[in-house]
């Protein structure tokens, strides 16, 4: 979808929507919000609706910084701590390498 | 790949009628093709070898041992080891590891295997040449002291016995089979394969006068990944995760059956005590091991023991049928004894909890025949357990039960003694027995200490260790007839075994003593079929025809097994013990599959089995005369406790599970240095990056590079 396209009215309720649906256990849709928006908040001349999208784009860029941390700090734990949780680890698991504890 | 020429296009401008032309030349070519095969590279690169017997990984409760390769093999550079001295340019020295270090068996020592261990990051794996004729020094993979904790030896029952603290009972053990390594190990037969492989590093690999070797080199990549890990209750615990993506299972317990028979038969459904019956309990073993999987020749270890147990339950068919004596001999067949006793201490625990038709409170006595192969001598030792004769009650009757069998064997050119001093007993099952309640017993050896096995549980453990020796140019045929010196000792050793069951069950009729003899022709087939060949003629006229074509033309592997995989000898031993104390009889083919004697018959089963056998072809035709064969043997689960209470860190009861793998193969191959990998990988990057660059330019500047000479001439006339 081409956003040049859109009026701008169009452009603020997108970016809401994907603000709103980020809250859902859905950092990826913040992520699409910084990526896609950026331009239009940051780097175009202003314009009304402008000030609101660039408050979603940085709420969003926020939203997903945390979720990166939390993530990456769970994932490193997990990662190296699952095979002395035992059995633990084992029922947190999806996949269990063979093999290897 | 072949490709199909298209040759459609230059049909297309003829007529019609030429249509069938065209489909047959198609058809024709098609055919041409088919019948060329594709031309692989990769059969050029790698050759694969094709008798691998690789190490596994076997978990118990507390340990993993065996030997484990990574997911996609190892590669490693092929190094014949020499000496241990050699072993330094394997570990440091050598500029091209990780090595696939290939030793003789005279180097497959502790020291070495130890150093290699130490030193894995440059071993890739070890290659094992199993040779021809076993080396006179001895060896032992086991342990020194096997079964350690799971026999009745523990601090509780005596703590001065425990521990092998008075005999050592295998001094040549070495241990190595109970080690964990990892790298994979795998073991190659000493045979054209094998020299073409060490022609292969004498080729290209091998160092003279100190100068490297130059790439490129012989490689060998050995793929053997376990998929279990640490410990029985950790694999045990994959194996039932249910909300896991792809739930698999990673590893099976050991065990199998035991085989069982009784002179007087048993109402298997009737489970628990039964009033009145007083069991002489004879007991062997059918397991046995080596390093390596699926190997395990047993001959001393293992068979020895059985067949004769086997020839003296044959002796006694007649003696038991004609005057039963008072008390019932059960004959024991006990698999999985290797591992920690898993046959009996599963029959004790089923006595224990009422799932076995007899209790320990019928068991009168045990008789147990252990490694009883003899190499020239005539004696045989009868040991016994020193703390549980410290009770009056069972002294008496251990002793009576020692002059039973000295007394059978005052006529025979044999001697039976006891050990001098007070020793506990070898590894055996009886241990179990005693664990649950003191009972009398005796097991019979052949050596009065430690063992005299030179190869206890190891590859060695074979028909020329137990001096089974043929004469040259004999039919198989006749060496299945011809009666070895083997033969004859246990003959004897039957004979004296026979004898003292029939005055241990009670029977009391001198004649009929007399008359127990073992047959020699008898044992000496049994030794044939079990450790040269079990496809031949006497086992064939004894087993049902579903089995008779997985009878195969080596010796019998006494490896016990995974629970699921039934093992040879169980079923051997199981239709042997039938025809041998079991009677013929009359019924029709579709009854005696059905276990009944008649059409109405709904009692038999439980008390009997019944087996539809082969039989042989009379003299003048070739068809087989098939016969039903009634008997007391039974099969019995031979699965550890431990599994079944899933206490997967019993200290009680045995743990030994077998990991499951995807494939085991390998291959060898010549490998390349890494510099010209790295530079081949270089080049075919930097063409890429040229070609892309190429393209790129060539279209920005298309209008450029590509106008055409004649323009579109714009003005129209």
């Amino acid at each position: 979808m081409n956003l040049e396209r859109l009026p701008n009215e169009e452009k603020l309720s997108l970016c809401r929507k994907y603000y709103l649906g980020g809250f859902a256990f859905l950092p990826f849709l913040w992520l699409v919000n910084v990526v896609w928006f950026f331009r239009e908040a940051f780097l175009k001349p202003a314009y009304t609706e402008q000030l609101q999208i660039k408050a979603y784009v940085k709420r969003s860029a926020l939203g997903l910084l945390l979720w990166v941390a939390v993530l990456t700090t769970w994932i490193t734990i997990y990662q190296h701590f699952r095979a002395e949780w035992g059995e633990v680890g084992d029922y947190l698991s999806f996949t269990i390498p063979l093999g290897i504890p | 790949m072949s490709t199909l020429p298209v040759v459609f296009s230059a049909f297309q401008t003829r007529k019609m009628d030429l249509l069938s032309n065209k489909w047959i030349i198609n058809l024709i070519f098609c055919c041409f093709f088919i019948g060329v095969s594709c031309n692989s590279v990769e059969n050029k690169i790698y050759v694969h070898l094709n008798y691998t017997i690789p190490c596994v990984r076997l978990l118990n409760a507390t340990h993993q041992i065996g030997c484990q390769s990574s997911l996609s093999g190892d590669v490693g550079v092929l190094h014949v080891l020499e000496s241990e001295a050699n072993l330094d340019w394997v570990l440091k020295t050598g500029p091209n590891p990780p090595y696939m270090v290939i030793l003789d068996s005279t180097l497959f020592t502790r020291s070495i295997m130890m150093k290699l261990k130490t030193g894995s990051s440059r071993v890739a794996g070890v290659v094992v040449v199993a040779p021809s004729s076993n080396p006179s020094e001895g060896f032992s993979p086991h342990t020194t002291c096997p079964n350690e904790n799971s026999g009745v030896y523990s601090e509780s029952y005596d703590p001065a016995l425990a521990h092998c603290n008075v005999t050592v009972w295998n001094p040549l053990g070495n241990g190595l089979s109970y080690e964990e390594y990892d790298f994979p190990m795998f073991s190659l037969k000493d045979d054209n394969d094998t020299q073409a492989i060490k022609q292969c590093y004498y080729n290209h690999n091998h160092v003279v006068n100190g100068s490297s070797p130059q790439y490129p080199l012989c490689a060998m990549q050995l793929y053997s990944h376990m998929s279990a890990v640490t410990d029985t209750a950790t694999c045990m615990r994959r194996n039932g995760i249910n909300f896991s993506l792809n739930p698999e299972t990673v590893c099976d317990p050991l065990g199998d059956f035991n085989v069982l028979a009784s002179t007087r038969p048993l109402n298997y459904t009737d489970k628990g005590h039964k009033t009145g019956e007083s069991v002489v309990i004879a007991a062997a073993r059918l397991d046995s091991r080596s390093f390596f999987f699926d190997i395990a020749p047993g001959a001393e270890s293992a068979a020895s023991g059985f067949v004769t147990l086997l020839a003296a339950a044959h002796a006694l068919r007649n003696a038991t049928q004609e005057a039963e004596p008072n008390r019932t001999i059960l004959y024991a067949f006990f698999q999985g004894e290797t591992f920690d006793y898993i046959g009996s201490s599963r029959l004790v625990y089923d006595m224990e909890n009422k799932q076995f038709p007899l209790d320990l409170d019928n068991v009168h006595s045990v008789l147990e025949i252990g490694q009883v192969g003899l190499h020239g001598e005539s004696k045989l030792w009868v040991h016994t357990d020193p703390v549980s004769r410290r009770n009056s009650s069972v002294n008496e009757e251990v002793e009576k039960l020692i002059k039973n069998l000295n007394s059978s064997a005052l006529n025979l050119n044999f001697s039976l003694q006891e050990p001098s001093f007070s020793q506990p007993l070898p590894p055996s099952s009886l241990q179990r027995f005693l664990r649950a309640r003191p009972i009398p017993g005796v097991v019979i050896q052949n050596h009065n200490s430690a063992f005299t096995n030179k190869y206890y549980e190891s590859m060695y453990d074979n028909a020329e260790y137990l001096n089974m020796s043929y004469p040259p140019n004999l039919t198989p045929e006749e060496q299945l007839e011809y009666i070895t010196d083997a033969a004859k000792a246990l003959t004897e050793a039957a004979t004296i075994v026979a004898r003292a069951l029939y005055t241990q069950a009670g029977g009391s009729d001198p004649i009929q003593l007399q008359n127990i003899n073992v047959d020699s022709q008898m044992v000496t087939q049994m030794l044939y079929g079990f450790l040269v060949k079990s496809n031949n003629s006497w086992f064939q006229q004894m087993v049902p025809s579903d089995f008779a074509i997985h009878l195969r033309d080596r010796p019998t592997n006494f490896y016990v097994g995974v629970t699921q995989q039934h093992s040879e000898p169980t079923f051997l031993v199981q239709y042997l013990l039938a025809n041998l104390t079991g009677t013929t009889v009359n019924i029709t083919q579709d009854n005696c599959q059905n276990q009944r004697e008649g059409e109405d018959d709904k009692e038999s089963k439980h008390i009997y089995s019944y087996m539809w056998v082969q039989g042989a072809a009379p003299p003048n035709s070739t068809e087989r005369v098939a016969f039903c064969v009634r008997s007391t043997v039974r099969l019995s689960k031979a699965l550890s406790p431990a599994f079944d209470l899933k206490e997967y860190t019993s200290k009680d009861y045995s743990t030994w599970t077998e990991s499951r793998w995807k494939s085991i193969k390998g291959r060898i191959f010549l490998v390349a240095s890494h510099e010209l990998e790295m530079l081949t990988l270089g080049v075919g990057v930097a063409v890429l990056i040229a070609s892309l660059m190429l393209t790129y330019i060539i279209s920005s500047k298309a209008d450029i590079l590509f106008s055409s000479g004649r323009e579109p001439t714009a003005a129209t006339y």
